[in-house]
């Protein structure tokens, strides 16, 4: 018993020290063994508790997209106006006391993964890269699919575009800063059938 | 660790007193490891905590759940946004665990999306908990694996926090377990049970369902890789559980002398073992929110609690947002007060006093948090997550206070509390979920309101280790 017990403490010990190294900033064994760590906590322990630290997020992004639409019937491709999807989402929480997860953090997270996982001139970095443009290709056509084929035609392309705009310094204090908006525009992106999720289509 | 908890009457001084008979010339270092594996094989410890935060997650899972019934293809559907296929994809990077890509039909998810409320209600009644917390983890980790880019910190907290209930002993009061073993005449008078033929059928049926999958080679069920320990593989675990709740079952039924006990102090290890987990858990979680934000100018120079009231998606009220944001020195306040309470916490579970007031202090700001910045389900999992720290006294308190509240609604149920001690019955441990979560409202003052934890940051990266930069809020 005595030796279960031991083998039992040692693995909370182990554990937690695992937990501890994940959370901790890099140091000297972090250093040396990152690798046993990762090895350890991914994928299942995998955690982030930097809430709103060191500093809290003090921009809001707007993610945008439009969309090039080809008439069925042959003629000249036209072009919608961007709608503001994160817009959209600010609308379905606003004064609603349990926001989903669609509303919340589907977007929010996807826009999020995609600038994790491309560099400054919007190229994927891997599979990873490659997955996230569709996972936005998805979300936008499954919110505005019907939308802009409402009058006909298919989804050929679509343009997503982020607008970051600095929340101003609070009233009473002294601090300046620019409250212009910076603009991210990424490339035209083809629409195949592997860009419509359950419930859209593209006709 | 040891400021609350543990039924004084669990602790048994017998092996205390033994050992002190031979360790007359130990060190002390022997004598405290003799103390130690004394108190750790007593018993288990803190049955009402750990009642609480399994009635606690399981109830936040459940909510969440049913509030995204309407959206669950768009979240975690064959065809919905993060698609099967693609979800196929990072999986077979970074080898977590889902049983929902065993299949592309639309009749495999919903029988697993339902499999998840149910185990999350039964858990939550303690109806089969050992059973049931294994179910519990699976449907957790099935949906929240197979669509990583949809969760925040309290997915994070619950999934966490799902493995680990599984090696506690979380059902021993506040069930139906509990009641069931209660109200069942022991058959030999030596605390042998009778027959269980719904355990033994439900042990069958999972069984023969592990069986088929492995011998399917469904994705997920390895021997030794990319399982819950380094060396050990789903399969590996699952089958463990498996058997040790079928030896548990047999030693308690044909063999109640020394293997009963041996396995019985086992279970009781690895409870105490889990329980000393999930407290560091909370201290960590509490201590990285605190120890990163001291580092922010912002959190410095007291405006932090002023950015999230404007950010689109943290403000659902924005009349109420604006209210508080309106004062340097309510923001102020409130920004010092979450980063002080956040640093000290992990210090103050050594003493009971200032521990209780910390507590009351979160509990109320995570309270204010699902209100002010829309996420109700992070807060409750928090609240969860907060009350494996609260005192024994006060939960029975709060066990009898809700047994009285449901008998005065439920006339019915009176004949079944007046059998169940401090709560017993289904009704009672269903509305204890709630009480759970409005326990901080009802204890005491201190408004201390807001901030943070509102963990937009939180959530996974993508179970993969090159997740970089996937939690923006952060920064």
């Amino acid at each position: 018993m005595a030796t279960a017990a031991g083998g039992i403490a040692i693995a909370a010990l182990v554990h937690i020290a695992m937990m501890f190294l994940h959370v901790a900033p890099s140091n000297t064994v972090t250093k040396a063994h990152g690798e046993a760590v990762s090895d350890y906590v991914y994928p299942e322990y995998e955690q982030n508790w930097k809430l709103f630290a060191p500093n809290p997020l003090q921009q809001n992004i707007s993610v945008q997209v439009r969309a090039e639409i080809r008439p069925g019937d042959g003629g000249s491709a036209r072009r919608t106006g961007w709608t503001d999807l994160t817009a959209l989402d600010g609308r379905a929480i606003h004064h609603n006391l349990f926001p989903s997860h669609t509303q919340q953090n589907e977007l929010r997270r996807a826009w999020e993964s995609f600038v994790g996982s491309h560099d400054a001139q919007n190229r994927p970095n891997g599979v990873r890269g490659e997955l996230t443009e569709r996972y936005l290709r998805r979300i936008a056509m499954g919110r505005l699919g019907a939308e802009w084929t409402a009058h006909g035609g298919t989804v050929d392309r679509m343009e997503f575009r982020s607008v970051t705009t600095p929340v101003g310094p609070p009233p009473w204090s002294s601090e300046k800063i620019s409250d212009k908006p910076v603009y991210r525009v990424l490339p035209w992106w083809p629409v195949t059938v592997d860009d419509v999720p359950e419930g859209a289509s593209n006709q | 660790m040891s400021t609350h908890s543990t039924e004084p009457q669990h602790v048994s001084d017998d092996r205390g007193a033994d050992a002190q008979d031979y360790v007359v010339q130990d060190t002390w270092i022997e004598r405290a490891v003799g103390r130690g594996f004394a108190r750790v094989t007593a018993g288990p410890m803190a049955p009402y905590q750990t009642a609480v935060i399994r009635i606690g997650f399981a109830a936040t899972w459940l909510f969440f759940l049913l509030r995204e019934w309407p959206h669950r293809h768009e979240l975690y559907g064959p065809d919905g946004v993060w698609s099967l296929d693609m979800a196929r994809r990072l999986l077979g990077n970074n080898g977590a665990f889902s049983v929902l890509v065993w299949s592309d039909g639309r009749g495999w998810f919903e029988l697993v999306y339902a499999l998840a409320m149910i185990s999350s209600a039964l858990l939550m009644l303690g109806w089969r908990t050992r059973t049931m917390s294994v179910l519990f983890m699976i449907g957790v980790l099935s949906l929240q694996n197979r669509s990583v880019f949809l969760g925040d910190g309290g997915d994070n907290v619950i999934h966490l926090m799902s493995m680990y209930l599984v090696l506690t002993r979380c059902g021993q009061v506040w069930s139906l377990d509990a009641r069931r073993a209660r109200r069942t005449p022991a058959a030999g008078g030596d605390g042998t049970p009778g027959r269980d033929v719904t355990g033994v059928l439900l042990w069958s049926v999972l069984g023969l369902v592990l069986a088929l999958a492995q011998l399917m080679g469904l994705h997920g069920l390895e021997w030794t890789a990319d399982g819950p320990f380094p060396h050990v593989g789903w399969g590996l675990a699952l089958w463990g559980l498996w058997l040790a709740h079928g030896a548990w079952w047999w030693v308690r039924r044909y063999a109640p002398g020394e293997p009963r006990t041996v396995l019985n102090t086992l279970a009781d290890l690895a409870h105490n073992g889990a329980l000393l987990v999930i407290m560091v858990e909370v201290c960590l979680i509490y201590a990285t929110a605190g120890w990163y934000k001291i580092q922010g100018n912002r959190w410095q120079d007291g405006t932090a609690v002023f950015y999230p009231m404007h950010l689109d998606y943290f403000s659902p009220w924005p009349e109420l947002s604006a209210l508080l944001a309106s004062s340097g020195l309510v923001v102020m306040l409130v920004t010092y007060g979450t980063v002080i309470v956040q640093v000290a916490f992990p210090f103050t579970v050594f003493n009971r006093r200032v521990k209780n007031v910390l507590l009351v202090a979160m509990i109320l700001e995570h309270l204010s948090i699902a209100v002010l910045l829309g996420l109700p389900f992070f807060s409750l999992a928090m609240v969860a997550a907060d009350a494996v720290f609260l005192p024994t006294n006060f939960l029975r308190w709060l066990g009898a206070r809700v047994a009285a509240v449901r008998d005065r609604l439920l006339p019915g149920g009176a004949a079944r509390v007046s059998s169940g001690g401090v709560s017993g019955g289904a009704s009672a441990t269903a509305s204890g979920a709630v009480a759970d979560a409005a326990s901080g409202a009802a204890a005491a003052a201190a408004g201390d309101a807001a901030g943070d934890q509102g963990n937009p940051a939180g959530g996974p990266g993508a179970r993969t280790r090159e997740s970089g930069g996937g939690h923006t809020l952060v920064g």
